[in-house]
């Protein structure tokens, strides 16, 4: 049956961690230059976004809806800001400075009603052009005693200007309309500058985002390899390939989706707030006053929400894992009728769950609409004070209209906040469960320095040796036995006799609790692993074949000739199966390598061990069926494999164990008997009883 | 894609059963976007005030009051077509999971024999979201995005056509760019997704493979290779964003040349005085509002087809039907227990020689049958045929005279008690485990079966005592142990057939042999089948059979037996010269 999928319990932090996040963005360390990089493009998008609501209010103040009013040139000095605002965008026809109403804007209204009424400013109010197209001079002859004019400019009064055709109006305003289109290229340009950078900063972000989880990929992987056998023992395959792959895939979420858009959401925000300030400083303050409830909102959401996702995903987890077991023991449930009360338990977590669902969905369904129903209120209000400061003249509309982009703005970005506290969480999880893999270091002791003398001859000796995986569960207990070089042991005994262990204490995948191994007299920790493991290899009875090509699989990445992988495998008797496959040696294996037989897979491991050519073998036989025909090949493969070497062969088949040197009969942990086949035979002990049962033909 | 579509109607049921919500859920959402496309509307009568000049502030106030209530109206429904549409959508989730997993109990072994987990999980979760996605989110996408882009093209071209055709120009490219984009996004997601599940695989295969890469001291090799397939998962993500991160900015641009538009073409209109100021503005919001629809509307589609997908693989899974059933009309209850078993057959599929090859036992009620033979030689085939795990052949297998397929599956399984070869248990504590197969278990019960596998004597080192929870989630058994509760679980069932299959192989020889007299005088007066390797376990039976590639090769008491030589004869000499050896030992 397929390996039940883990659904562990997942983990949901409380949000915000500071450490796991200083630890993260050590891993921007690399990618600095694209950080910020990308942070320049962020910037800029965003200034450029911001710039547009105002490229806009300037296009509507000063060009669409662009009314001036009057002073007398020799009265204008009389009043100080009436004479800056002249002096500013002023234009003199005659006796008369027109000023635009908009940057009329610093007077406050009472002081322009006054001047008004002091005949310092008009009240009525003008349209005023440059004169500098004939479509223009046109349409100022044909209403001359309407028009006030200079050399190069006109005015008319608005109230008579809108009673005009169209045509003369828009000869009139062709001035605007030129500043108009001038406005809009500027806004085109703009809208390229945020496409551009938006990209820029998506595409830069995400680059950084691949390569740290590429790195950490890489960081847990090499970490996981190096780890110890009992640590990997204890942490089943779905659970670490888990680690490896979803969790580092939620902090890639963090970097390319969350941190990035965070930044964009205050920098929008801030940018906001400094544009609303900048246009009007009273409509600021208004339009920040609506913000609080909002504020308050989304903090009491923030923390519905996690609740809420948190219970769904308990019992998400919950159905999963239920699922999963149950469909793993199905048989079990079938075999005892319990259909019935297996299907309602099921029924009650899946209730759970959808009451926890639900729930989640009624956080969001109230959140929602009120934040959706306090920014119309907001914009009920900014519209409501801009009209009144409007009327006194202290906001135009182009400011007004502004506001009421920017708000809009604003609310958008608590919106985007509140969906990604979401997606933080998770990352934020993912990070803790990764790191705690990290942390975890457990593994062999490799600080051997020991070079073994050339070349090595491979006595093996054990002294003493007792093992346990489980503390107060011994599997060897004191055992002692030497293999010469050369020579070749055959290890037998009834299953859990502790055969498999002495191959894991040779190669130290696991170290013995008690008791010496020696290699050529070195104890082997003092033997660097890396040259023991290449001194000393197993065969495991379930062969392990990776889904690369046969010749990748003997090979197995050393720097072997095609000539010599074709060597090993002729001479175990797999060249000829090998040939037969579709594409003979580069032939790719499928998962669990399913395409070939059984037998067939046991003689590609022999050839790989015998291609990479270790002065010691220790062979775990295997005790599946195999074909008459295969097995014999297997037969003639393992003599070749083991003559010359020496050779502990944990023995399912007789043959082998006819072959063997000598016999060590193991029985809970411990030798029993040793000796060659016919003296063992002859003892009439546990030998005897275990060829009649199990390897008599 | 219209064929895939069919897929919904397995959620035709459903939808009707919540109908009522759906229609509600809709009616809410035409409100709320209804009421959404009004707010401009107001923004605009109170800048047209404002623009004439002179104008009464309260009635620019009373607007906006009006504003302020129809958002309380948006908000309302707002929160309705969330309640409604999302409440039935994961209602429907949870129902459409809970009649997959119903389905998934009444599927046969050979079902799951074929059927890896891991596939099974994926479709109760992954799909299961893309259909809660299609059933919700996607509908009102879609039927929000359709409703919005038709509503906002009426408002715009009835009120000014020539400026809204004029300032419309740019949108198009949205569907345009969704068409074609998408399904270029489409593929390349495909092949990040791809990329993601070949570095599942190679991390997968590496950490299982992970005693080979040891062993050869390959290490660097794989570390190197598993960066080969991260570059690659790089580069595939890379070529998604490099279409993907376009999407959005470039909707956003288009939505911005709407409006570069409307402030050349409708500038020159306000100045020409054909549409007031306010028009200006109302036009620039409905414009605003009018992109986003029309790229929802776009990806509701690829949401639907993804969900139509998913209800696919559920459906496969609805559609498969359970092999093994009680037919109309079954047998409720068994006159007697007496197991008879007349010429039995069974050739697995696939396979060429058969399993089981002209088998007869006749087993009365009260009686032990003893099984003794070789791996592969039809032991575990012959008893998984009694419980109909494994169909057997009409008129082959009877229990009480009567045919057990025949019976309702239910009260032919009842008769049981299974300790199987590879032992199961659930995640839950030892007393669940225990108490799995019957309703309540009292504590004396629970005792009696403990003593009796002697489960009880390790219950006292584990610190919850029998709330101690085992399995994926708690602590890890022995194998021993794991056996000796699943011999506990079947007898607390006290079934009227026991059937121990090789159930002590992992407990040591004496130990099985105490154990197995408790369970014999506990079972007095009912039958028992028992399978293993040691004469010492057999010799109690009334019957034994020795099993050779799916024939009777021997039958008869123990007596017979050793008196009939043969392999049961054999095995009795080794395994009395090993009880010699392990009383040496120990002494």
């Amino acid at each position: 049956m397929a390996e039940p999928v883990l659904q562990e319990n997942e983990k949901v932090t409380i949000g915000y961690n500071p450490v796991v996040v200083r630890r993260l963005l050590r891993y921007l360390k690399p990618y600095r230059i694209m950080v910020v990089c990308a942070l320049v493009a962020l910037s800029l998008s965003t200034a450029s976004e911001l710039l547009l609501p105002i490229v806009l209010q300037r296009a509507v103040d000063r060009h669409l809806v662009a009314v001036w009013r009057r002073a007398p040139v020799d009265r204008v000095a009389e009043h100080a800001p009436l004479r800056d605002a002249v002096e500013r965008s002023g234009t003199v026809i005659g006796p008369w400075a027109y000023v635009l109403e908009v940057d009329l804007k610093e007077i406050p209204a009472g002081v322009q009603r006054a001047l008004r009424e002091q005949d310092l400013l008009s009240e009525e109010q003008y349209w005023v052009t440059p004169v500098d197209h004939p479509e223009t001079a046109a349409a100022i002859d044909a209403n001359r005693e309407q028009v006030e004019r200079s050399q190069t400019h006109a005015a008319i009064p608005a109230e008579i200007a809108r009673s005009l055709s169209a045509p003369t109006r828009l000869a009139l305003r062709a001035h605007d309309l030129r500043g108009i289109t001038r406005l809009a290229a500027v806004f085109l340009s703009l809208l390229v500058t945020v496409l551009f950078t938006a990209f820029v900063q998506v595409y830069l972000m995400a680059s950084v985002g691949q390569g740290v989880m590429k790195d950490m990929r890489l960081q847990l992987f090499d970490h996981t390899l190096h780890q110890s056998l009992s640590f990997l023992n204890g942490h089943p395959v779905g659970k670490l390939v888990t680690r490896l792959t979803n969790d580092v895939e939620t902090i890639n979420e963090l970097f390319t989706n969350v941190v990035v858009n965070l930044l964009k959401n205050f920098a929008i925000m801030a940018g906001v707030i400094v544009t609303m300030f900048l246009l009007s400083p009273r409509m600021a303050v208004v339009t920040i006053a609506t913000l609080p409830p909002v504020l308050f909102f989304t903090l009491v959401f923030r923390k519905k929400a996690r609740d809420a996702f948190r219970e769904v995903r308990r019992w998400v987890s919950r159905v999963n894992a239920f699922i999963a077991e149950h469909v793993s023991g199905m048989p079990v449930v079938q075999m005892f009728v319990r259909e019935v009360q297996v299907g309602r338990e099921f029924a009650r977590n899946n209730d759970r769950l959808m009451h926890a669902s639900l729930s989640e969905m009624y956080v969001f369904a109230v959140f929602r609409p009120i934040v959706d129903l306090l920014s119309s209120v907001s914009l009920a209000i900014i519209v409501f004070m801009g009209a009144r400061f409007l009327s006194i003249g202290v906001v135009s509309l182009g400011i007004l209209i502004a506001f009421i982009d920017l708000a809009k703005r604003f609310y958008q970005q608590l919106m985007d906040i509140s969906d990604r506290f979401v997606i933080l969480q998770s990352a934020m999880a993912g990070s803790e469960r990764v790191f705690e893999l990290l942390d975890a270091v457990d593994q062999i002791d490799d600080r051997g320095r020991l070079t073994l003398p050339q070349p090595v001859r491979g006595r093996v000796e054990f002294e003493h040796v007792s093992f346990a995986y489980r503390s107060g569960e011994p599997v060897l207990r004191d055992l002692s036995f030497t293999v010469e070089p050369g020579q070749s042991v055959a290890i037998v005994g009834y299953t859990g006799a502790g055969k498999t262990t002495i191959a894991n204490l040779v190669t130290r995948l696991w170290d013995a609790d008690g008791g010496t191994i020696r290699l050529d007299g070195a104890n082997v920790r003092d033997i660097p692993v890396a040259q023991l493991r290449a001194t000393v290899q197993p065969i495991a009875q379930d062969v392990f074949l990776f889904s690369e090509t046969v010749a990748e699989n003997i090979r197995l990445g050393a720097d072997i000739s095609d000539e010599r992988v074709q060597e090993a495998a002729r001479a175990v008797q797999a060249d000829g199966f090998i040939r037969a496959l579709p594409n003979g040696y580069d032939t790719v294996l499928q998962e669990g390598a399913t395409n070939i037989s059984t037998g067939q897979r046991q003689l590609i491991a022999f050839a790989r061990v015998l291609a990479h050519d270790p002065r010691v073998i220790i062979l775990d036989e295997a005790t599946a069926n195999i074909d008459t025909e295969t097995e014999r090949l297997i037969q003639a493969g393992i003599s070749t494999l083991l003559a010359g070497r020496t050779s502990l062969v944990i023995a399912h088949r007789l043959s082998t164990i006819k072959h063997a040197d000598r016999i060590l009969v193991l029985s809970g942990g411990e030798l029993v008997e040793q000796g060659s086949h016919e003296e063992l035979l002859a003892a009439r002990g546990l030998y005897a009883n275990l060829y009649r049962l199990q390897y008599e033909p | 894609m219209a064929d895939s579509f069919r897929e919904y109607r397995t959620l035709v049921p459903y939808a009707y059963r919540y109908r009522w919500h759906y229609l509600l859920g809709v009616l809410c959402l035409i409100v709320t976007s209804g009421g959404q496309l009004v707010i401009p509307q107001f923004v605009r009568r109170a800048i047209d005030i404002m623009v004439e000049g002179g104008f009464a502030v309260a009635e620019v106030g009373r607007l906006m009051l009006a504003l302020a209530g129809l958002a309380v109206v948006i908000g309302l429904g707002r929160f309705g077509w969330r309640y409604f549409i999302h409440g039935a959508s994961r209602r429907i989730e949870a129902e459409l999971r809970g009649r997959l997993f119903e389905h998934l109990l009444l599927l046969s072994p050979r079902y799951y024999a074929g059927a890896k987990t891991g596939d099974i999980m994926a479709r109760a979760t992954n799909d299961m979201n893309a259909i809660r996605m299609a059933t919700g989110i996607a509908l009102v996408a879609f039927i929000d995005g359709v409703f919005m882009t038709l509503a906002i093209l009426v408002i715009l071209f009835s009120s000014n056509a020539r400026l809204a055709a004029v300032t419309i120009i740019p949108l198009p490219f949205i569907t345009v760019m969704i068409i074609f984009a998408g399904r270029v996004v489409t593929r390349l997601f495909r092949e990040v997704q791809e990329g993601f599940s070949h570095l599942s695989e190679r991390t997968q295969e590496s950490i299982a493979g992970i005693r080979v890469i040891k062993s050869f001291v390959k290490e660097p090799h794989f570390l190197k290779r598993f960066e080969e397939v991260n570059l690659e998962y790089r580069r595939k993500n890379l070529n998604y964003i490099r279409v993907w991160g376009l999407f959005f900015p470039f909707v956003a641009f288009l939505s911005g040349l709407t409006t570069l538009l409307l402030l050349r073409f409708g500038g020159e209109q306000v100045i020409a005085g054909s549409i007031s100021p306010g028009d200006f503005v109302a036009t620039m919001s409905y414009l605003a509002m009018l992109a986003w629809p029309m790229l929802g509307a776009g990806f509701t589609v690829n949401v639907l087809a993804r969900g139509a997908a998913s209800l696919a693989r559920i459906n496969a899974i609805l559609k498969e039907p359970p092999e093994i059933v009680s037919m109309i009309g079954a047998h409720q209850k068994a006159s007697s227990i007496d197991l008879s078993i007349r010429d039995l057959t069974v050739v697995h599929p696939d396979a060429g020689e058969p399993a089981l090859d002209g088998v007869s036992i006749d087993l009365p009620q009260g009686t032990m049958l003893g099984i003794l033979g070789r791996t592969g030689s039809g032991k575990s085939t012959l008893i998984r045929t009694l419980p109909r795990l494994i169909d057997p052949p009409e008129n082959t297998v009877f229990v009480g005279g009567v045919d057990v397929r025949d019976y309702d599956l239910g009260v032919l399984r009842g008769l049981f008690g299974i300790v199987p070869q590879d032992t199961f248990l659930f995640s839950a504590t030892i007393r669940e485990n225990i108490g799995f197969a019957v309703d309540e278990l009292s504590d004396e019960e629970l005792t009696r079966v403990a003593d009796i596998s002697t489960i009880s004597r390790d219950i006292g080192v584990l610190s919850e005592g029998y709330q101690t929870v085992v399995g994926e989630r708690g602590v890890t058994l022995s194998g021993g142990q794991k056996q000796r509760v699943a011999i506990s679980r079947a007898l607390a069932k006290n079934p009227d057939i026991l059937i121990l299959d090789d159930a002590l192989s992992a407990v040591d020889t004496e130990s099985e042999e105490r154990i197995l007299k408790a369970i014999l005088e506990f079972r007095k007066g009912k039958s028992t089948i028992l399978i293993s390797h040691r004469i010492s376990a057999l010799q109690h039976a009334d019957l034994c059979i020795v099993m050779d590639q799916g024939h009777i090769a021997q039958r008869g008491n123990h007596a017979e037996l050793l008196a009939q030589g043969g392999l049961y004869r054999e095995i009795y000499d080794l395994q009395q010269i090993e009880r010699k050896h392990a009383r040496g030992h120990d002494g």
